[in-house]
């Protein structure tokens, strides 16, 4: 009996390893030959044309990931759960500009939209209310920034807590993984506990229900979905950042970064940055 | 302020000699003026130094590690009436902004305005020259990214100096100060697995490098330690309780009152039949808005503990319906009565039948304790999924994975061993008394019985487990030595 259990064993834990492998091998190869391929495929079709071809992963179109829970930047229609946004609306004038259609991958979480446009052979781009910052760029080349923003302080109406009273063991600062926000916290409420979780909307339940004392997040958001949806929340600081939104592209795909600049100088020149502007936010900015 | 205080001042004079009530009011605006100025913050003359801090650089932690790269973040607002056009900022001996890279920003209140500007570091000091001059009131930005604090930690202040567009130098106020953590053994490995060529060689392949950075590996394992306590702690301190509840409901499920049975029924279905998942957010979302509050881990606790009960409910009720009637039949004709029938007889039986598929659980509910990351509890895929997000790098979750089989393996090994045991135990051979005294003839028998059930399939052994039970129950004081294969003989029951 001995025998024939740890046989039994062997062969689970062989069987497990075997699959790990395989699976492993898949991916690897899978990535990489879709890669070459379409590289092959687009250099072939357009290297002729140009020397500033770039490659895309699927011929004819901009494949694009975010986070779709960002309103107003990106969110999903609640009759059709069709992207839109004002992220959305850019680039697909990008993509009209460029010449291509514009096709958005499934939701995924915001902590993972740098790594996977970094190790790339699933989307082009990533437009996503993402800050240019030095550590992105470590992984990824950004398109000139489309947008300045900030951050803002949200907690319940009424609150009474500051920067100052938030910096402390005793409270939970929530924000969404991976945000400028989470930096925020962890560099400016280093005796407060950061908790990063997935989604805008379970932050700001969450400090709904009191779970969390406050949350960082952009301001435009927090603008958003406290006159849209949460309207027992309050801004209590906005904190001037400045920061810069920028769309993510993979290192090695350089001319598809400046092909995307050229197509967001010509929509700052010929108004149509201006007008998704107003659409969004009344106004210019 | 007192430039504003003056003007006002000097327009009260000029109406004096009309009106000496005129000058009492100017007086009065005047002194609210300096009153509401001195309750604004940008309020001086000079530039003010509004704060420095230091990104955390410490893998999972919130600090400050000296000799590591970082980034400072330096903030000011420029004074009333002058106009900036370069910054120098310098802190204490031992820190280094070489190879640093400077970004600036300036606000003017939420909007940015477009001033650039080229940052020269030398040592540790670096010099900013802006493209033009900034505006009073402004607020400037300076993030230093890849500089570093000196390697023996302790609280350093950012001193420096400024120059207004009309060539004046002038001294800035120190920051508050910024607590450095001295380089620890830790970091001292890292930086030393920096400096090997075989590291940079298999960081060089990106399958490796994003998976397994050793670097990574080695702060990951560091930094995952509280977590996986945390895991390991809520899971600990929820089985009792799981136990306990699967237990009560398993009694209730095979009770003979309809009503008790309907509850148990419901109460198994409803958590069987719905993700964890779905469980945890709402008791984590619901319960705080009906105005129950409780600890994260606590309430992590309690709803693993339901959860795995509904489970537990079920291999219990399996295990003691499991139990032959024959048992009760000879319980009664011992005259015990239900309870002495459940307590001594059936349970103690069912618990070393349910023991490996209680392992089982106990593993399940080990792993799911993860899912209680998306709802901020501080656990093991919390911290690497937060050193994955700054890192960019999988290989957190490697960390994790390996924190997990760690107690994963050994248990899955123990479920082996224990229904090797039962199933040997149940046969008539392992270990007992009886076996001591004839020890030769024994360990001979259960070799061949070994040898003889080697190929003989697992369902086999697991549907004889009752019959065998019995039989071997029943005529252990009899056998002199240890039956070979009742299972096959007593196959028909």
């Amino acid at each position: 009996m001995k025998n024939s259990m740890s046989r039994r064993q062997f062969i689970l834990a062989a069987g497990a390893l075997a699959g790990s492998a395989v699976l492993a091998g898949c991916g690897g190869s899978s990535t990489s030959s879709s890669s070459t391929s379409t590289s092959t495929d687009s250099s072939s079709s357009s290297a002729s044309a140009s020397d500033d071809s770039y490659t895309l992963v699927k011929d004819g179109t901009l494949t694009v990931v975010a986070e779709l829970g960002f309103a107003p930047f990106e969110y999903m229609n609640d009759q059709t759960g069709d992207p839109e946004g004002f992220d959305v609306d850019v680039i697909n004038a990008v993509a009209e500009k460029m010449g291509l259609q514009c096709e958005y991958l499934p939701n995924q979480k915001f902590d993972t939209l740098v790594p996977l446009i970094k190790q790339g052979g699933k989307a082009d781009v990533s437009i996503a209310a993402i800050t240019i910052t030095d550590v992105r760029e470590e992984s990824v080349d950004f398109s000139e920034p489309y947008l300045d923003s900030n951050q803002a302080i949200v907690a319940i109406k009424g609150s009474t807590e500051t920067e100052a009273t938030l910096n402390d063991a005793s409270k939970q600062v929530v924000c969404q993984g991976g945000t400028t926000g989470n930096d925020w916290i962890t560099e400016n409420l280093p005796n407060a506990t950061c908790v990063p979780v997935d989604d805008v909307t379970a932050a700001l339940t969450g400090v709904q229900t009191g779970l969390y004392n406050a949350m960082v997040v952009d301001l435009p958001v927090a603008k958003y979905m406290l006159t849209n949806s949460f309207s027992d929340l309050d801004i209590i600081e906005e904190i001037a950042t400045g920061e810069q939104y920028g769309i993510a592209i993979s290192k090695d795909n350089p001319n598809l970064t400046k092909a995307v600049n050229k197509a967001l100088e010509d929509m700052k020149s010929d108004g149509t940055m201006d007008s998704i502007e107003t659409k969004w936010f009344g106004s210019t900015i | 302020m007192s430039h504003m205080h003056e003007n006002a001042m000097t327009r009260g004079e000029s109406h004096h000699t009309r009106c000496v009530p005129a000058l009492a009011l100017a007086l009065s605006v005047a002194l609210v003026l300096v009153a509401t100025l001195a309750l604004l913050p940008v309020s001086a003359l000079a530039m003010t130094t509004n704060k420095a801090t230091a990104r955390p650089n410490e893998d999972g932690g919130s600090g400050v590690i000296g000799a590591m790269d970082t980034r400072l973040t330096w903030e000011g607002t420029v004074g009333d009436d002058e106009e900036v056009s370069s910054i120098t900022l310098s802190l204490p001996e031992g820190a280094t902004f070489d190879h640093a890279s400077t970004r600036i920003t300036v606000l003017d209140g939420l909007n940015r305005t477009s001033i650039d500007g080229t940052a020269t570091s030398s040592g540790n000091s670096v010099d900013v020259q802006f493209s033009e001059g900034i505006p009073a009131g402004s607020l400037v930005r300076l993030e230093i990214t890849n500089m570093q604090f000196p390697a023996d930690g302790g609280d350093y202040v950012v001193s420096g100096g400024y120059t207004t567009a009309d060539g004046q130098s002038h001294v800035l106020d120190d920051s508050a100060a910024i607590t450095v953590i001295a380089n620890t053994p830790l970091q001292a490995a890292v930086s030393w697995l920096d400096a090997q060529p075989w590291v940079a060689a298999w960081n060089s392949n990106p399958f490796l490098g994003m998976f397994f950075k050793p670097q990574l590996l080695l702060t990951s394992f560091a930094s995952l330690f509280p977590g996986w306590l945390v895991c390991l702690g809520i899971v600990l301190a929820c089985y009792p309780f799981a136990i306990v509840l699967g237990l009560a409901f398993a009694m209730l499920k095979t009770s003979r009152h309809k009503v008790l049975r309907a509850i148990a029924i419901c109460y198994i279905n409803l958590l069987r039949g719905t993700p964890l998942f779905l469980q945890i957010y709402i008791m984590f979302f619901g319960l705080p808005m009906v105005g129950i509050n409780i600890d994260n881990n606590v309430l992590g606790v309690i709803v693993m503990a339901v959860n795995s009960s509904a489970y537990l409910a079920e291999i219990f009720r399996a295990g003691i319906q499991s139990i032959p009637q024959g048992q009760y039949e000879a319980a009664a004709s011992l005259g015990m009565n239900g309870f002495q029938t459940m307590t001594s007889i059936i349970l103690p039986q069912t618990v070393r039948r349910v023991i490996p598929t209680v392992t089982s659980d106990f593993i399940t509910s080990y792993k799911d304790t993860s899912l209680l990351s998306s709802v901020g509890v501080m656990e093991l895929m919390m911290f690497s999924k937060n050193l994955t997000t700054t890192t960019g790098n999988i290989t957190p979750y490697m960390a994790a994975a390996i924190y997990y089989l760690i107690v994963t393996l050994p248990l899955i090994k123990v479920v082996g061993i224990i229904e090797n045991n039962i199933a040997r135990s149940e046969r008539g051979g392992g270990p007992r008394p009886k076996r001591r005294a004839v020890a030769g003839a024994s360990q001979q028998a259960s070799k061949a019985e070994e040898e003889l059930t080697a190929s003989a399939e697992v369902s086999h052994v697991e549907a004889a487990k009752p019959a065998a039970d019995v039989f071997a129950a029943l005529s252990a004081p009899f056998v002199s030595h240890p039956t070979v294969d009742l299972g096959g003989v007593a196959d028909g029951e």
